[in-house]
């Protein structure tokens, strides 16, 4: 027993364990859902190289020295902003996002690997000597570090994932220990948006409702004006953008309300998920005989619908399971959290489960029908390389702060 | 470190109570779908993933009362579009290939677009096979078109039989919200003539193939290995009362003229031959029918498509003289005895009603011989119209004759009420009577009526009302089911028949009107008779049957706007007597052994 308990001391098995179950779990439903497809059957045997080049990278990350991630926070920040630049400019356009940057036969998203650089970086910015996180200069400049990688996501344009990105964006400034006025200067521009989108009284209501908050907070004559005016100006430019939207945006959010409304449109997917999850039952169909997915009634089932191929073929059962396995990864993340032996580390983790839990609650929840259709790949799950390569490097990092946690200094 | 600042104890329970409470919402939901919730579900998955294909069923086919074949099936291509594949670019070069008019194909998808745009369209029947030649060579590029074999009518047996036969065609919209239960869209529905009486015997069971379909309609592969799936059954063909060898006859004579025809077997009321002239050629109807076919149909002065033999409606002429004898031997209002002097005519008032000729001292045998119209000028007088009208109508005239066919006229029957209402109360111009007396005036009778009058009189009062159907054979036992309409009987005594059908007899074998069709070996009994119409030349009518002694034929010919009955309808009659007795009737091919005689295909046609 000795070994194992040398074992647990650097590398945490309750975080490895619940996560390569899942990457089998995933591995099995993309077999089930591409082994009959004519052009996807060879996904399961990239999913599989994939997998392999994931394990390599968190062990390389793993045994990284710990002062690696702080270091390169600003630089790897820095080149994925310039890929997304590139991206924007050279990239190849999949289902209507141009998201991908190929070289050669391989190919991957920027997007993901920025998704490492923000929460490193926003990580450092936020612990970074005499950093005040209730000054809206600071909280100004910690949004602006989240606000350029989402408005050139939002450019791709990919929604889920500049969701994901505004969510770790805020999971960090909130766990930064921010103070009830600066989670209201973060949060009211948010709310005020949201009212001006039910009519010109509600939205008026709102502005006076943070009058009368900014009186409460007895704050300087020029904070109170400057967060007034931030909350004006969200609230412009949030009518500007939604006025702008796609219809085929503006269609998935209709469909979300009622999506029997348009079976063959937009809300098809999600009829076609909840069907195959709903008649999975109690023990599902068995593998490679759930009909919704072998008969590919839900378009690219392996990447975000990946979870109802589960549902299907394996019902209750294996879809409890998946659900137990992210909920001990979740908690055991919020665990280790607080073993961190520096701010930063601690802001890395907590960024790295804001996005895992995002991807998980907002995958998970249009899956089965209570969020609206999203495109967003569930982590160790979905088919895609890039995701789960960058998934694998998180939990490496992780294990990495982990392995040099406090009670080790 | 201070743990205060960041990661602060309340600010990871807030974490992780929304990290719990959402998983729970999952699992509740999950919860929910997969258990509570299962069995809607599993319905909505299954039936999205199977898909019915419909095989239509080939119609029962028709033989006559020897099984010989009069209507059959064969097999025709038939090309389908289905919109949600199909390119539209490639409707220019179909329309060539097929050889239809520009904007056809868009015409047959337009008129069908608010139906799911995956269920196939049938642009075109009874294709061409170079087309389908054509069409496996290049399937390829032509997503969205496919062809399926369905049966057609196939009218290559050498008959025409267009108004008793008639016709099935696609279900109307109209039609189709009646009978949504029965019927879908695109299905073949019996629209006139025995198709129509029989559709339900005629047109089989649809099978019905379930497959497993993906998101795009695709097929992949058979549901639950074809378990479910049932095959198509064909209708019961039908074994008509035609005897073709008659009909055949019958429709040779009728070439080239307008008229008509029936031919009943006096003791059952089975219809042995059957002619509207001019026919139609049903063959035309088989599959889609053309424009340019209907509107020459529909502009034909000759009227091919309406059916004389039970819809038009003629005057019976002289051949109505036997109603008033048999009317007044019954009623006893004469005997043998009783004579009238004809000198070549008749004044009743002011008018002079004319005979052909000067017959002098008659009987009632001679004057129906010699189709004397003063005898029966003076005789319906003296029976007057109540009880004409009574007798008329239990001939069957004034009514329709239930023929089992939608088509059917009731005729027109004068009788009191209806001259009342006329011409008033008591004031009925005179001499309506005295014209009816020889079959003329108001009185209107059609085709299939005098045939059943003459049938009646070949079987002393005793007959059924006429058809087509003897019966079905069943296609799951292959068993004949016989039908047999109730038999009935007008109940007037044979000794006054005797007298009339005697005087028939020497119409044709005395020195009667009809001596010229006269034949050594069979003794037909008739009577000749000229209709008049406002309209043109007199229509020809004759009514017989045969052999006088123990009648097997009854039959009734009637030819417009030729003249004398005895020289245009008589021989007719007599070439359709001559045709059907002679080939001694007795012979009853079994069924097995009309299988037995078939090629391979033709049987496997039958088998289905």
């Amino acid at each position: 027993m000795q070994i194992n308990y040398k074992l647990q001391d650097k590398f945490d098995l309750s975080i490895f364990l619940p996560v390569l179950f899942l990457a089998i779990i995933g591995l099995i439903a993309i077999y089930s859902a591409t082994v009959s497809h004519p052009t996807a059957s060879g996904n399961f045997q990239k999913q599989v190289f994939s997998a392999l080049v994931a394990l390599i990278a968190f062990f390389v990350v793993y045994s990284l020295p710990q002062q690696v991630f702080k270091m390169f926070s600003v630089p790897a920040y820095a080149v994925s902003i310039l890929l997304l630049i590139l991206v924007l400019l050279a990239g190849k356009t999949v289902y209507g996002s141009r998201s991908w940057l190929n070289f050669g036969p391989f190919g991957f998203q920027p997007s993901e690997f920025a998704k490492v650089a923000l929460i490193l970086c926003l990580a450092n910015w936020l612990t970074y000597k005499n950093r005040d996180i209730n000054n809206i200069k600071d909280i100004g400049i910690a949004l602006l570090i989240g606000f350029i990688p989402i408005s050139l996501i939002m450019m791709e344009p990919d929604t889920g994932t500049a969701i994901v990105f505004m969510i770790i964006t805020m999971s960090l400034i909130y766990w930064g220990g921010i103070s009830l006025f600066g989670l209201f200067v973060v949060l009211s521009p948010g709310v005020v948006v949201i009212a001006s989108l039910f009519g010109t009284v509600v939205f008026l209501i709102s502005l006076v409702l943070v009058i009368v908050a900014l009186f409460l907070f007895k704050r300087d004559l020029f904070n109170s004006v400057t967060v007034f005016v931030i909350n004006l100006g969200a609230s412009f430019f949030f009518d500007y953008a939604f006025r702008i939207l796609k219809p085929h945006q503006q269609k998935r959010i209709e469909s979300f309300l009622d999506p029997s409304m348009d079976p063959l449109g937009s809300g098809y997917n999600a009829l076609q998920a909840k069907l195959a999850i709903g008649s999975g039952g109690f023990t599902g169909k068995g593998f490679l005989q759930g009909n919704q997915t072998q008969l590919r009634f839900i378009p690219e089932q392996w990447t975000d619908f990946i979870y109802c191929v589960i549902g299907e073929e394996f019902g209750f059962i294996g879809s409890i399971l998946v659900l137990i396995l992210f909920l001990i990864l979740f908690i055991r993340l919020l665990n280790i959290s607080g073993m961190a032996k520096d701010r930063f580390s601690v802001l890395v983790i907590v960024g790295i489960l804001s996005l895992m839990f995002s991807h998980f609650a907002i995958n998970i929840g249009m899956n089965v029908g209570v969020t609206p259709v999203v495109g967003l790949p569930l982590p160790f799950l979905s088919y895609g390389g890039s995701s789960l390569v960058v998934n694998m490097i998180m939990i490496g990092i992780v294990l990495n702060i982990y392995r040099n946690r406090k009670l080790h200094t | 470190m201070n743990d205060t600042n960041f990661g602060s104890i309340i600010r990871r329970r807030i974490i992780f109570l929304a990290i719990i409470l959402f998983v729970s919402v999952i699992a509740f939901r999950l919860f929910n779908m997969q258990i509570l919730e299962q069995p809607a579900y599993s319905t909505k998955a299954d039936e999205n993933s199977v898909k019915p294909i419909y095989q239509t069923a080939p119609r029962g086919v028709f033989f006559d009362r020897n099984y010989q074949v009069l209507v059959g099936n064969k097999p025709s291509f038939t090309l389908r579009i289905t919109p949600a594949e199909y390119d539209n670019k490639l409707t220019p070069f179909l329309e060539a290939i097929l050889g239809v008019p520009e904007g056809y194909i868009n015409r047959i998808l337009k008129q069908n677009d608010q139906i799911s745009k995956y269920i196939p369209r049938r642009v075109a029947k009874d294709v061409n096979f170079k087309v389908i030649a054509w069409y496996e060579e290049n399937s390829s590029k032509l997503p969205g078109v496919d062809y399926v074999i369905e049966t057609q009518r196939d009218y290559s047996f050498g008959i025409m039989g267009s108004h008793m036969f008639g016709y099935s065609k696609e279900i109307s919209s109209g039609l189709l919200q009646k009978r949504r239960n029965e019927y879908s869209m695109g299905d073949e529905i019996g629209f006139s003539g025995i198709e129509k009486t029989y559709e339900d015997i005629l047109r089989g069971q649809k099978g019905i193939q379930y497959v497993l379909v993906d998101s795009h309609q695709k097929t992949i592969g058979k549901y639950k290995n074809g378990e479910e799936d049932k095959t198509a059954i064909k209708g019961y063909d039908l074994v008509l009362s035609i005897d073709k060898d008659a009909q055949l006859v019958a429709e040779e004579a009728f070439k080239d003229k307008r008229g008509a025809l029936v031919a009943i077997e006096p003791s059952t009321g089975e219809i042995l031959a059957f002619v509207s002239a001019p026919e139609y050629n049903l063959q035309d109807f088989a599959s889609v029918t053309s424009n340019e076919i209907w509107n020459k149909l529909n502009s034909n002065e000759d009227k091919p498509m309406f059916n004389r033999a039970t819809m038009s409606i003629y005057s019976p002429g002289s051949t109505f003289k036997m109603l008033s004898a048999l009317a007044a031997l019954e009623e006893g209002i004469i005997d043998t005895n009783y004579r009238v002097s004809c000198g070549g005519g008749f004044q009743f008032g002011d008018r002079f009603f004319k005979c052909l000729h000067v017959h002098g001292s008659v009987n009632v045998t001679t004057a129906i011989e010699k189709s004397c119209n003063t005898f029966f000028y003076q005789l319906v007088l003296k029976i007057g119209l109540d009880k004409w009208a009574e007798y008329s109508y239990r001939f069957g005239f004034g009514k329709k004759s239930n023929i089992d066919i939608p088509e059917d006229s009731p005729g027109i029957l004068p009788t009191r009420k209806y001259y009342d209402k006329a011409f008033g109360v008591d004031r009925w111009p005179k001499g309506i009577l005295v014209s009816l007396g020889i079959g003329q005036g108001e009185l209107s009778v059609t085709p299939i009526q005098l045939a059943q009058y003459a049938a009646l009189f070949a079987n002393f009062g005793k007959s059924a009302k006429p058809h087509f159907l003897k019966g079905y054979i069943e296609t799951s036992t292959g068993k004949f089911v016989e039908v047999n309409p109730k038999t009935f009987d007008i109940n007037i005594s044979s000794k006054s028949f005797d007298v009339v059908r005697y005087a028939m007899f020497k119409v044709v074998n005395g020195a009667g009107t009809a001596g010229n069709i006269r034949l050594p070996d069979i003794n037909i009994a008739g009577k000749t008779g000229t209709s008049q119409n406002p309209h043109g030349d007199d229509h020809a009518v004759f009514i017989g049957f045969a052999p006088y002694e123990n009648p097997k034929i009854a039959i009734a010919v009637i030819v417009e706007n030729v003249g004398f009955g005895s020289v245009h309808a008589a021989p007719i009659a007599r070439d359709v007597i001559k045709a059907y007795l002679q080939k001694n009737n007795a012979q009853q091919i079994k069924k097995s052994e009309y299988l037995g005689s078939l090629k391979g295909e033709e049987r496997e046609d039958f088998a289905n």
